[in-house]
C-alpha cells in the first residue's frame, strides 16, 4: 500500500441555487509512495484543490476512501495523527501565520501537539535551519518578503515532523524570486529529510521539475506519468488549454513537420543537446555544397 | 500614510527590564499605576517618579522613544495642568477678573502634572520592553483562576494574538484598497460629512470581504496545524521567575511602602 | 509628442526621517500615443513606484511626469481628471469590488467622472463585453462569481472609464494557464480595437514577448533597459545579471547562436519554427 491511497473518491457539495449538486471529484485513484515529489496539475475547479484536502482530512470524501499511512481519514480518533503526518500549505502566505514573531508561529504547530518546551525549541530551530529562516527567527512576518513567508509556514509544518508536505499552489502569489526560493526548498527537503512532497501548481517550469506529474481535469486524473511521459503528450494538454514548456512544444512541432527529434526535451538543455546532432549534420552539409 | 502607524512598539533589548518576567511586570506596572494615585503629596509622588527615572535608564530604550510617547500626550498634559492651576486655595499669585492663580493652584498643577507624566512613563515601560507574544502569554497566565468562572482565558489570548499579528496586514491592505479606490477617480479628501462618510464604503466593504477571506484561511491553517483549543497545550517559551523578579519585586514593595509612609507624615496636597 | 514622458523623476519614501530610501532615481521615459509597453524588473526595483507617479497616486519628489506635455502636478486639485486618463489596474484588483451588483461596481469610475447616466451605463456595458462578462452576470453580486471573473470584473471597472493610457500590474497573477491566456489575448485585442497607450507590468517573460512592442526594465531605481522587445531580449546576459531572465525560446535561439549556428533570434516558438525549419531543411527530414 502507497503512502497516501486515494480510493475511487468522489466529493461533491449542495450548490445553494442550483438544482444539482456539484461535482468536483468523479472518482479519482491515486496513490502517493513516501518519499515521492508529485507535481498535481489542472485548471481552476479541477478539484485539485480539493483532492489535497482530502490528503489530511480537512475534507472528508462524499464517496471512496482516503488512507494516510494506513489510517482512514475518516476515522475521528486518528484526526490529529494524520494532521501531524500530512502538512498542509496554502497559497497565501499572509494568511497562515498565526503569531507576530517568526519563531513564535513556527512553534505553534508542536504546541498544539503537547511537546515539552525544551523539544519545541530544538524543532523550531531546526526547522527555520532547514528552509534559511533561521537568522529571521526573531522578525515579524509582515517585514518579510512573499517567498520568506511562506518559507516560514514550511518550517511550521516541519516543526511538526511530517512525512508528508501537501502544498496548495505555494507560488501563485510569489514572485520569481521568492518561487525559486521556495522550490529549492521543497527540493531540498524531499532530497535530504525525505519529506514526500505533493505539489500543487499552476507552472509548468515546476512541475518539470518534480519526480512524478498527475494533470486533472473536470474531477477526474487526465494523464500521469514522469513529466516527459506526461509533457510528450503535446496535444491532449493543449486541448484542455494546460501550457506546455516552450522548449517541449518547439521540438513537438519540430516533429510534426518530420524532424527526427529524440525523447521529449523539458530543460533548455535538453532541448539544445537534441537539436544540435541536426544542426551539424544541416550546417556541414550546406558546408559542403551537399543537398 | 496608514502603514506609519505602529501599534505595540515593542523596542527589543536585552536589559535587566527587558529580562523580567512578563507576569511580574504586569503586576508591577499594574501596583505601581494604583500606586501613582495613592500617593498624596509631593513626597511620596517623587519617590516614585526617582524610581520611574531609573528604570528608564535601566531599560536600555533610548529616551527619545519616551519622549515620543509623552509628546503624543502633550495636549492632555498642559490641558489638565492648565484646569487645575486654576483650584486650589493659598496666596493669591495672579488675578485678572474673576480668575485667579494661588500658590495652591499652582502646586495642583504641578503635581497632576507629574502624575500624568509618571503614568504614560510607567506604561510605555511596559509595552518597550515586553513583546506583543509576551504580553499576551503573561495576561493568559494571570487570568487563569478566571477558568474556574467559565471565561474562556486561552481563546481570549488566542484572538489577542491574532489581533496583533494582523494589524500591520489589514493597514497595508486599507492602503492598497485605497490607492486602487482613487485610482477609479474616488474623492477622499473633499466634501461634506456625509459624503466623506459615503465616500468611505468603497474602501470599508472590500476590507470587510478580506477580512472574512482571512480569517477562513487562518482556521484552515490553524486547523492543519494540530489546533483543537487550549486543551493539552503546551508552550515553547517558559515563563519562570528568577532572582531578577525577586529584587523587582522586593524594590517595588519598598517604594510602595515609602509611598504609604510619606502619605501618613505629610500633608495630601490636593483635596 | 509623447503621451506620456518623464523627467529626472525620482521619488523617496520617508524623507527627512532614518528610514528614507530612494525607490526610483532620475527616470527619464517618453512613451507614444498607442504602443504597448512590457515593463519588467524584480520585486523592490522601483516598478510600483513608478507607474503610480503616472496616474497621480503618487507624487514625485523631484522631476515631472507629463501627460500630453503638460504637468500633471501643475495643478494639484485637479489630479483627479489625471487618474480618468491613466488608468491603473492594481494587483489582484478582485479585492477592490464593492458594489451589490456587477454592473454598478464597473459604473464607479465612470461615475467619479461626473458623466451623465446613460452615458455610464452604456460605458459600463461596453467594458463588461471587452473583458468578456456575460450579459447574464451583470445583474449578480460580483462576490459571487469565480476568481476570474472577478478580475475581469475589476479590469473592466478601469477600462470604463475609457484611459488613454491603461497600467496593468500583473493583471494575470494568480490565474490558471486558461484564464492568463483569456485575459491576455483580451487586453491585445482591447488595445488593436482602442488604439490607446498600454504598460503592462509583468513577471512572466513569455508574456511580455507575446504582447509588447516596447520594454522597459527596472533595476535598482533606475531604469536599466529600454528598447524594442527583440533588443531587450537579446541582452540575456545583462538581464541575468538583474535577476530577470528572458523567455526559454528566446534563450535556445541565444545558445545556439552562441554555439555558432547561423540562427536569428526569437521571441514566441512560431519565429523559432520560422527560423529552425529552413536550416534544418537541410537533409533531415524523415519524408525526405
Amino acid at each position: 500500500m502507497d503512502y497516501i491511497n486515494a480510493e475511487n473518491i468522489t466529493f461533491s457539495y449542495d450548490e445553494p441555487e442550483a438544482a444539482e449538486r456539484h461535482e468536483v471529484l468523479r472518482g479519482v485513484s491515486l496513490g502517493i509512495r513516501k518519499g515521492e515529489f508529485v507535481a498535481l496539475l489542472g485548471h481552476n475547479g479541477s478539484g485539485k484543490s480539493t483532492i489535497a484536502k482530502t490528503f489530511n482530512a480537512m475534507l472528508l470524501p462524499s464517496g471512496g476512501k482516503v488512507y494516510v499511512d494506513k489510517m482512514d481519514t475518516q476515522d475521528e480518533s486518528v484526526l490529529y495523527e494524520i494532521r501531524r503526518r500530512v502538512g498542509l500549505v496554502l497559497q497565501n502566505p499572509d494568511n497562515q501565520l498565526v503569531a507576530s514573531v517568526v519563531e513564535e508561529d513556527v512553534a505553534f504547530g508542536p504546541e498544539n501537539l503537547g511537546i515539552p518546551p525544551e523539544e519545541i525549541r530544538r524543532r523550531v530551530d531546526e526547522a527555520l535551519k532547514a528552509v534559511e529562516m533561521y537568522d529571521f527567527r526573531l522578525n515579524a512576518p509582515y517585514k518579510l518578503s512573499g517567498g520568506q513567508k511562506q518559507r516560514i509556514a514550511i518550517a511550521g509544518i516541519i516543526a511538526m515532523q511530517p512525512d508528508c508536505i501537501v502544498l496548495d499552489e505555494p507560488t501563485a502569489m510569489l514572485d520569481p524570486r521568492g518561487r525559486t526560493e521556495v522550490l529549492d526548498t521543497l527540493h531540498k527537503l524531499n532530497r535530504e529529510k525525505g519529506i514526500t512532497i505533493v505539489l500543487i501548481t499552476h507552472y509548468m517550469d515546476e512541475a518539470v521539475q518534480a519526480g512524478r506529474v498527475i494533470v486533472m481535469d473536470s474531477g477526474r486524473i487526465l494523464t500521469e506519468g514522469s513529466p516527459q511521459e506526461v509533457f510528450s503528450q503535446v496535444e491532449l494538454l493543449k486541448k484542455h488549454q494546460l501550457d506546455v514548456p516552450q522548449v517541449t512544444e518547439l521540438a513537438y512541432r519540430l516533429k510534426a513537420v518530420g524532424f527526427d527529434l529524440p525523447g521529449c526535451p523539458l530543460t533548455i538543455e535538453e532541448c539544445v543537446a537534441a537539436l544540435e546532432p541536426l544542426l551539424k549534420k544541416a550546417t556541414v552539409g550546406e558546408a559542403y555544397g551537399d543537398h | 500614510m496608514i502603514r506609519d502607524i505602529t501599534l505595540g512598539q515593542y523596542i527589543p533589548g536585552k536589559s535587566f527590564i527587558h529580562r523580567l518576567d512578563p507576569r511580574v511586570k504586569i503586576i508591577i506596572t499594574f501596583v505601581y499605576i494604583v500606586f501613582i494615585f495613592v500617593a498624596s503629596n509631593f513626597e511620596g509622588l517623587l519617590t516614585m517618579s526617582v524610581l520611574i527615572l531609573g528604570i528608564l535608564l535601566l531599560s536600555g530604550v533610548p529616551l527619545s522613544q519616551y519622549f515620543k510617547s509623552l509628546k503624543a500626550i502633550l495636549f492632555v498634559v498642559i490641558f489638565t495642568s492648565v484646569l487645575n492651576l486654576f483650584y486650589g486655595s493659598g496666596n493669591v499669585l495672579w488675578s485678572w477678573g474673576g480668575i485667579q492663580i494661588t500658590s495652591g493652584g499652582v502646586a495642583n498643577a504641578v503635581f497632576v502634572t507629574i502624575r500624568i507624566i509618571s503614568l504614560i512613563l510607567f506604561s510605555s515601560v511596559l509595552t518597550f520592553t515586553t513583546s506583543p507574544t509576551e504580553l499576551t502569554d503573561a495576561l493568559e497566565r494571570i487570568m487563569k483562576p478566571l477558568k474556574l468562572l467559565h471565561v474562556k482565558v486561552h481563546e481570549i489570548a488566542m484572538m489577542m494574538t491574532i489581533a496583533l499579528r494582523f494589524v500591520p496586514t489589514l493597514l497595508e491592505e486599507t492602503d492598497k484598497i485605497m490607492s486602487a479606490q482613487k485610482a477609479r477617480g474616488a474623492d477622499m479628501e473633499s466634501g461634506g460629512l456625509m459624503q466623506r462618510i459615503r465616500a468611505l464604503i468603497p474602501i470599508l466593504i472590500p476590507l470587510f470581504v478580506s477580512s472574512f477571506r482571512r480569517a477562513y484561511d487562518l482556521a484552515m491553517a490553524m486547523e492543519c496545524r494540530c489546533y483543537h483549543g487550549g486543551e493539552g497545550r503546551t508552550k515553547m517559551k517558559v515563563l519562570h521567575a528568577t532572582s531578577l523578579d525577586a529584587v523587582a519585586v522586593v524594590v517595588s514593595m519598598v517604594v510602595c511602602a515609602a509611598v504609604v509612609a510619606c502619605n501618613l507624615y505629610f500633608p495630601a496636597v490636593l483635596h | 509628442m509623447a503621451i506620456i514622458e518623464t523627467k529626472n523623476l525620482t521619488y523617496t519614501y520617508g524623507q527627512g526621517t532614518p528610514f528614507q530610501k530612494t525607490a526610483v532615481e532620475n527616470i527619464n521615459i517618453a512613451i507614444k500615443q498607442g504602443e504597448f509597453i512590457g515593463v519588467i524588473g524584480h520585486t523592490g526595483s522601483g516598478k510600483s513606484t513608478l507607474i503610480q507617479q503616472l496616474n497621480g497616486l503618487l507624487r514625485p519628489t523631484s522631476g515631472t511626469v507629463l501627460l500630453n506635455g503638460k504637468d500633471i502636478w501643475e495643478d494639484p486639485k485637479k489630479i483627479r481628471s489625471v487618474r480618468f486618463k491613466v488608468g491603473m489596474v492594481f494587483q489582484y484588483p478582485e479585492h477592490q469590488l464593492f458594489e451589490e451588483t456587477v454592473l454598478k461596481d464597473i459604473a464607479f469610475g465612470p461615475g467619479n467622472m461626473g458623466l451623465g447616466k446613460d452615458e455610464i451605463l452604456k460605458r459600463a456595458r461596453a467594458a463588461a463585453e471587452f473583458v468578456g462578462l456575460k450579459e447574464e452576470l451583470l445583474e449578480k453580486s460580483p462576490f459571487e462569481l469565480s476568481g476570474g471573473e472577478k478580475r475581469r470584473v475589476a479590469i473592466a471597472g478601469v477600462i470604463a472609464m475609457d484611459p488613454d493610457v491603461l497600467i496593468l500590474d500583473e493583471p494575470t497573477a494568480g490565474l490558471d494557464p486558461r484564464g492568463r491566456d483569456v485575459l491576455l489575448s483580451q487586453i491585445v485585442t482591447y488595445h488593436k480595437t482602442r488604439h490607446n497607450t498600454i504598460l503592462l507590468v509583468s513577471h512572466s517573460m513569455e508574456d511580455i514577448a507575446r504582447t509588447a512592442d516596447r520594454v522597459l526594465v527596472m533595476n535598482a531605481g533606475h531604469a536599466a533597459m529600454f528598447d524594442t522587445t527583440e533588443n531587450v531580449f537579446a541582452c540575456d546576459r545583462e538581464l541575468e545579471k538583474m535577476g530577470l531572465r528572458v523567455p526559454q525560446i528566446t534563450k535556445i535561439m541565444a545558445v545556439l547562436k552562441a554555439k555558432g549556428y547561423p540562427v536569428g533570434t526569437a521571441l514566441t516558438v512560431e519565429q523559432a519554427l520560422k527560423e529552425l525549419i529552413p536550416l534544418l531543411g537541410k537533409g533531415n527530414r524523415n519524408h525526405d
